[in-house]
């Protein structure tokens, strides 16, 4: 009896997905209503979760429930402490989520909301789930090791340290361009600076508390730090409609920039108690709180969708970005569809948690069908604003003009009709002095998230709150990612320089600290000044090539979960990884060759710095902007240089791979797999439900046999 | 399994459930699950898997295991983009 009707519930499941996708795919004229990108990415990701998902699970991994996970054999209450698969998921979720799916799909939307979204639910299906799920699978089956390490063992030595370099080239300009995007949120905004600013000795405080007053009580801490950032929200308000402080907290680009510079040295070379560690939790339960109202917003209003499905600069002369909808759509939309980095937190500390191989379709597949979902939701508030507003904001000065009259009349000449004095009512009415030329993505979407959740709570009048809202929530755990980020960067660059020379490795040695934490700062803040300082709005060069990167490492992990397949002789399904990798790697070499070599300024590092050096030739630089000219030239440069390692290294990779799989293909050798050996598990519970080892409240859980 | 057994497992299985879904129980796990989520219960966690480990070490203090704990979650990849 059960079975005819789950098979009809999914029948009907997928027929409406079908449609719904259908239904934003080929409507044209009357906007849709966001209902339509719901359905379809839910209905999507429940059909591909419960068929596709089962089937990788079942028969190319067979995930094995009888197989003891390292966090049974290795217990210790601190890496390896086996936690419940819906906690887990919470854990593994907060790690993967960041900036990017949010920032991504808002850039992408000047291609029409069609293709983003398009590549948002077919990518996670396809490549970024599978990716997360299989890595995690396979760090499980080894201890918990890193990506670079399984790289190492199951590919070769060069793989590895190629594995290595790119997490450290992925991270300092993942950093680089993340601090990038809050500098354009924040320049010229007393309320957004104040509120961010304030974070900072709110952290300080919750730092002091957990440490001495009452050490590890992160929940009631984080009660009062939330609290307290809520108030510095509506308290920024004072200090823009004051003279006074609004001149003090009123920063320009480049002094927002060394800010953050000063700050992420801070973070990383302070103890991690006192700053770092209480401003992720803050970070956490304000994302968790601001992506579920987003959701819920989303679900309430039912805004309707203005943006076209396709726009004009498919071809290739967006002002947001240049670049061809193919490959720059793929790679402006990284996280969402398929992150590089995840893999990392999927080799990191998940599998160490985890208390059933099962519980990776969960916690791998399914998390990231969440973050996929975020990006979905960023995309609706991105394009449920009017295009004009949207090109307005996302478009630097160089193309669209700086005043309101100016970028009026050339948003209206594309075909997206806007008025000078829109921009100025809705700058007024979220509280800001200007809203154009602010690339970057996050202050579009704060402006979308603020016209959705000002239609539930407050109307018109609270507009100004809930902008701030928004672009304190995003601010705040891009710096997260800054500050971790940081932190991490300087541990590899330690390891690293203890290569060379030992005492570099010291964890513990002053010299080493601020030296490996000036090197990463420094590194990342040069990616930072040098986009605050482009005349094209850095977004334009070093989103790319964050995106790049980003993709670059996970064309990495689908290699080595390639590799890892073979060995296991699952040849019939190599496919599964196999074309996604080969996607990938389409997509970042075509990118990586047009942003080096196009002819065209916008797109091609090089025709850049060339058409840049042609204008000095001929003179028409005046004297005094020489120098600054000569450094754009030097800067588009080395993201040519940067681009062209990025994509070396792949290829390098790949040929690594081939020579790998020939030999497990052609048996001339035998190829081993690296797995740790088969422990049966003691635990009899599956754990499916409430009870999970480790609670307090219910000791006798484990149900330890023996 | 004889398949009257199943039956039987499955309707204690829906009996156990029933009994979870009290409000209280509910709010008791929400509570629990939100504690350990953010690291709240990690140190009675901690003093659990030492009870049960054979060998005797010395149990650090609540200040000491946050310290150290803290130290380790952010010295690896723990936050992405």
């Amino acid at each position: 009896m059960k079975r005819p009707i789950s098979v009809v519930i999914w029948i009907i499941v997928a027929l409406v997905g079908a449609s719904a996708l259908g239904g934003i795919a080929f409507h044209r004229g009357e906007p849709l209503n966001a209902t339509w990108f719901v359905v379809a990415a839910g209905c999507s990701y429940l059909v591909a979760y419960r068929f596709y998902s089962a089937f990788i699970a079942a028969r190319l991994l067979a995930l094995d429930d009888s197989r003891a996970t390292p966090s049974e054999r290795h217990d210790d209450g601190r890496d390896f402490v086996p936690t419940n698969r819906w906690i887990l998921f919470g854990h593994h979720f907060a790690a993967i989520a960041g900036p990017g799916p949010l920032v991504g799909p808002t850039l992408a939307a000047q291609f029409g909301y069609l293709p983003g979204t398009l590549w948002l639910i077919a990518g996670a299906v396809f490549a970024g789930c599978v990716q997360d799920c299989i890595i995690l699978f396979c760090s499980i089956r080894r201890d918990g090791k890193t990506l670079g390490e399984i790289a190492r063992e199951e590919v070769s030595q060069r793989g590895g340290f190629i594995a290595q370099l790119a997490v450290l080239a992925i991270m300092v300009i993942l950093l680089g361009v993340v601090a990038l995007v809050i500098v354009n949120a924040l320049k010229s905004s007393p309320w957004a600076t104040f509120t961010l600013a304030a974070t900072v000795p709110i952290a300080l405080l919750l730092g002091l508390y957990l440490r001495f007053l009452r050490p590890g009580r992160v929940l009631e801490a984080s009660f009062i730090g939330v609290a307290l950032v809520l108030f510095v929200v509506v308290a920024g308000q004072w200090v823009a409609d004051s003279p006074s402080w609004a001149h003090g907290f009123t920063l320009s680009g480049v002094t927002l920039a060394f800010a953050l510079i000063a700050y992420g040295f801070a973070a990383s070379a302070l103890p991690v108690w006192l700053l770092l560690a209480p401003r992720d939790y803050l970070s956490a339960f304000i994302k968790a709180g601001a992506i579920f109202s987003l959701a819920a917003g989303i679900l309430l209003v039912r805004p309707l969708v203005l943006m076209p499905p396709l726009t004009r600069f498919i071809d290739g002369s967006g002002p947001v970005f240049a670049g061809k909808i193919f490959p720059f759509c793929f790679i402006t939309i990284a996280c969402g569809a398929i992150s590089g980095f995840h893999s990392l937190i999927s080799s990191g500390t998940t599998p160490k948690m985890i208390i059933r191989e099962s519980h990776a379709r969960f916690i791998g597949y399914g998390a990231m069908l969440m973050e996929s979902f975020v990006g979905v939701m960023a995309m609706v508030a991105a394009c449920a604003m009017t295009p004009g507003v949207y090109f307005a904001i996302n478009s630097p000065a160089s193309i669209v003009g700086a005043t309101s009259d100016a970028a009026a009349a050339t948003i209206s000449s594309w075909g997206y009709p806007l008025q000078a004095q829109t921009m100025t009512d809705l700058a007024r009415a979220v509280g800001e002095q200007t809203l154009l030329n602010r690339a970057g993505g996050a202050p579009s979407l704060a402006v979308g998230m603020a016209q959705i959740f000002s239609s539930t709570i407050g109307g018109p009048r609270l507009l100004s709150i809930w902008y701030h809202f928004a672009i304190m929530f995003e601010a705040l755990f891009i710096l997260t990612v800054l500050d971790a980020g940081t932190r991490v960067g300087r541990f590899m660059v330690q390891e690293l320089g203890g290569r060379v020379w030992k005492p570099f490795a010291r964890t513990g040695w002053w010299p080493g600290i601020l030296l490996s934490s000036a090197m990463i700062v420094g590194a990342w803040g040069y990616f930072l000044y040098q986009g605050v300082v482009d005349p094209l709005g850095g977004i334009n060069s070093l989103w790319p090539l964050f995106g790049i990167s980003n993709q670059l490492l996970a064309a990495v992990a689908l290699v080595v979960a390639t590799t890892i397949l073979l060995k296991m002789k699952r040849i019939r399904w190599i496919w599964l990884t196999l074309i996604p990798m080969t996607w990938l790697v389409i997509i970042t070499m075509t990118a990586s060759y047009q942003k080096i070599f196009d002819p065209n300024p916008r797109l091609g590092f090089l025709s850049y710095a060339n058409a840049l050096a042609a204008q000095i030739a001929a003179g028409k630089i005046p004297v005094a902007k020489i120098a600054d000219t000569q450094r754009v030239i030097f800067n588009q440069r080395l993201d040519a240089a940067v681009t062209a390692v990025l994509a070396a290294m792949i290829i390098v990779l790949i040929i690594e791979a081939l020579m790998q799989w020939h030999r497990i293909l052609s048996r001339n050798s035998k190829s081993v797999l690296h797995e740790t050996p088969y422990v049966a598990t003691r635990w009899t519970e599956d754990f499916s439900g409430a009870s999970y080892p480790g609670t307090a409240a219910e000791p006798e859980a484990p149900a330890m046999e023996g | 399994m004889r398949a009257q057994d199943k039956t039987q497992t499955h309707m204690e299985k829906a009996y156990a459930l029933a009994v979870a879904i009290s409000t209280k129980r509910l709010a008791a796990m929400l509570w629990r699950g939100i504690r350990e989520w953010c690291g709240d219960s990690a140190y009675e966690r901690y003093v659990q898997a030492q009870k049960t480990k054979p060998e005797k070490s010395c149990l650090l203090t609540p200040t000491e295991f946050y310290v150290e704990r803290v130290n380790r979650r952010y010295s690896r990849p723990n936050r992405c983009c």
